[in-house]
């Protein structure tokens, strides 16, 4: 029996700008000691970023089999990730032993106690290609995707996660969650994780308190790079609206699934690849192809509508894109409700 | 009473949500196929005795992100209309007792249909439970338990953690066992 769900009175969403993104995982530690410092939390990142190509985080997350929809969008039997082997435990590190060493004459060096299996954004930096010729990685900061159609709001039996009406956050409300897991296990974003001491399953909730105070998320206020962009979908004057609506250059993460992603990425564009001689070939070192498998057939105008507005802005012509993804004026990142909205001084 | 009840998977085409009746609608067969119940009365109260096969217990999910614990529970209904397949309906409440392998105690439990359930401390009462060569046997000591008193007649559910069984996944009686 499927759940009906309400369409929210607004969309409240987030678009990133992957061509900026440096991989220093600000946002995932701004994220991490706002909301989930908590023993039961320890391995679970509402907020990751991880190097792609790559396993992602937890492991095999982009791999179609973990997730609880099909390719084309119908309900398979997803999988919860294993703690040790797809999540990486928080490990704990030997730094008494360590310490007590300092002026013997075999040190004891630092390091994790348990057998290292996996960790967030294990694989950083390794990306594919052979270097100079083809080598290439990127980072892809990822959280909920507060979809249209949660795949985790149609799996819980009992009914405890729902859309907010006002802007569509999707919520765990964890007095009525049994700690089931079936949204853990049905999202195929795995953007649900289960706090192993309580007992109960959490999940990013877009900072409400801030969004309700006009003030963006952490991972977005928090990010050196400028890349995230937070407002309204409806808001035609808003970044959001302008990127994904107008311009049509920041589109959703594995949108094959069905469920609507409400956050929304550039996609990297990238150098080109070197010929034997090592002269540019003209084709870049990210194979569209692989950009495909991750957001899809509009990756293709959406690289091409960006590389058409950077030739622009490179011969001297405006660029409204170019400028609003440059974020001159970084308040303009951040579009909430006027009488809501953050003051800076 | 005294009797062993062979039981049937329950039906998750009914199970509420878009998605479990889907991803599991393989889950014709049930995971156990019977189990032995005893309910007596004790000083005040009753015992309640289950016993069931299972080959590798879950007793522990602490720092685990994808273990289900064992477990195994006993209901009665409120009313004598209560249904139990659905786990009671709106006005037609089903109570009893909950007892999860990683847990101490017992859960007091009543729902008015699939996904209400609540679940609380369960005072007054006693559980112990053993595995042995290849069977759980938990005995479960009650208070006095008018439901069970007023309409002599429960039913019983288990979840076999290994199989990722929880919820509305689980082996369970075909219906209200009489007791005698």
């Amino acid at each position: 029996m499927r759940y009906d769900i309400p369409k929210p009175l607004r969309q409240v969403s987030m678009v990133l700008d992957l061509n900026k993104c440096l991989g220093c995982q600000t946002c995932t530690i701004a994220c991490k000691k706002l909301w989930n410092t908590d023993e039961g939390t320890d391995y679970s990142y509402w907020n990751s970023v991880e190097t792609l190509p790559g396993r992602g985080f937890p492991a095999g997350v982009h791999d179609p089999a973990t997730g609880g929809r099909t390719v084309e969008g119908g309900v398979r039997r997803g999988v919860v990730p294993n703690l040790d082997t797809a999540y990486g435990r928080a490990w704990t590190f030997n730094h008494e032993e360590a310490r007590a060493s300092a002026g013997a004459p075999d040190k004891i060096w630092i390091r994790p106690r348990e057998t290292v299996k996996w960790g967030p954004n294990f694989d950083e930096d390794q990306g594919q290609g052979d270097y100079p010729k083809d080598n290439h990685y990127f980072y892809l900061p990822r959280l909920c995707n507060h979809c249209t159609h949660p795949a985790c709001v149609d799996a819980c039996p009992r009914a405890a996660i729902a859309k907010r009406r006002e802007d569509g956050i999707v919520l765990v409300d964890q007095d009525r969650c049994h700690g089931y897991r079936f949204c853990v296990e049905a999202c195929p974003y795995k953007k649900v994780y289960y706090d192993h001491v309580r007992q109960v399953s959490t999940k990013c909730i877009f900072c409400l308190p801030r969004i309700e105070e006009g003030v963006a998320p952490a991972c977005a206020r928090q990010c050196p790079g400028r890349l995230r962009f937070v407002g309204y979908r409806d808001d035609e004057q808003g970044p959001i609206w302008k990127l994904v609506e107008k311009w049509k250059v920041a589109i959703p993460l594995h949108p094959e699934y069905g469920l609507g992603p409400n956050v929304f990425y550039v996609p990297p564009m990238s150098p080109p690849k070197l010929d034997a001689e090592g002269r540019p070939t003209g084709e870049p070192r990210i194979p569209v192809s692989y950009l495909e498998s991750l957001f899809g057939a509009a990756v293709h105008p959406a690289l091409e509508a960006l590389l058409a507005e950077r030739a622009r802005r490179r011969r001297g012509e405006a660029s409204e894109l170019m400028d609003l993804l440059i974020a001159y004026d970084w308040q303009q990142n951040f579009r909430l409700p006027p009488r809501q909205r953050e003051v800076l001084g | 009473m005294n009797r062993k009840i062979l039981l049937m998977s329950a039906p998750v085409a009914m199970q509420p949500g878009g998605y479990v009746p889907v991803a599991y609608a393989d889950r014709t067969t049930p995971v156990t196929a019977a189990a032995e119940i005893a309910v007596e009365p004790g000083s005040g109260g009753w015992r309640v005795t289950l016993a069931w096969a299972c080959p590798q217990p879950v007793r522990e999910t602490v720092r685990e992100t994808d273990r289900f614990a064992d477990a195994c529970a006993v209901f009665a209904p409120e009313a004598p209309e209560s249904p139990w397949m659905t786990m009671g309906a709106q006005g037609l409440a089903v109570q009893g007792f909950l007892w999860r392998a990683d847990r101490p105690g017992l859960w007091a439990i009543r729902a008015e249909g699939l996904g209400t359930m609540q679940r609380s401390a369960a005072t007054g009462t006693q559980v112990s439970a053993d595995w042995d060569n290849g069977r759980w046997r938990v005995v479960l000591s009650l208070p006095e338990w008018p439901a069970l008193a007023a309409q002599r007649r429960v039913a019983l559910a288990v979840w076999r953690g290994g199989a990722q069984e929880r919820a509305g996944l689980k082996s369970v009686s075909a219906g209200w066992v009489d007791v005698a």
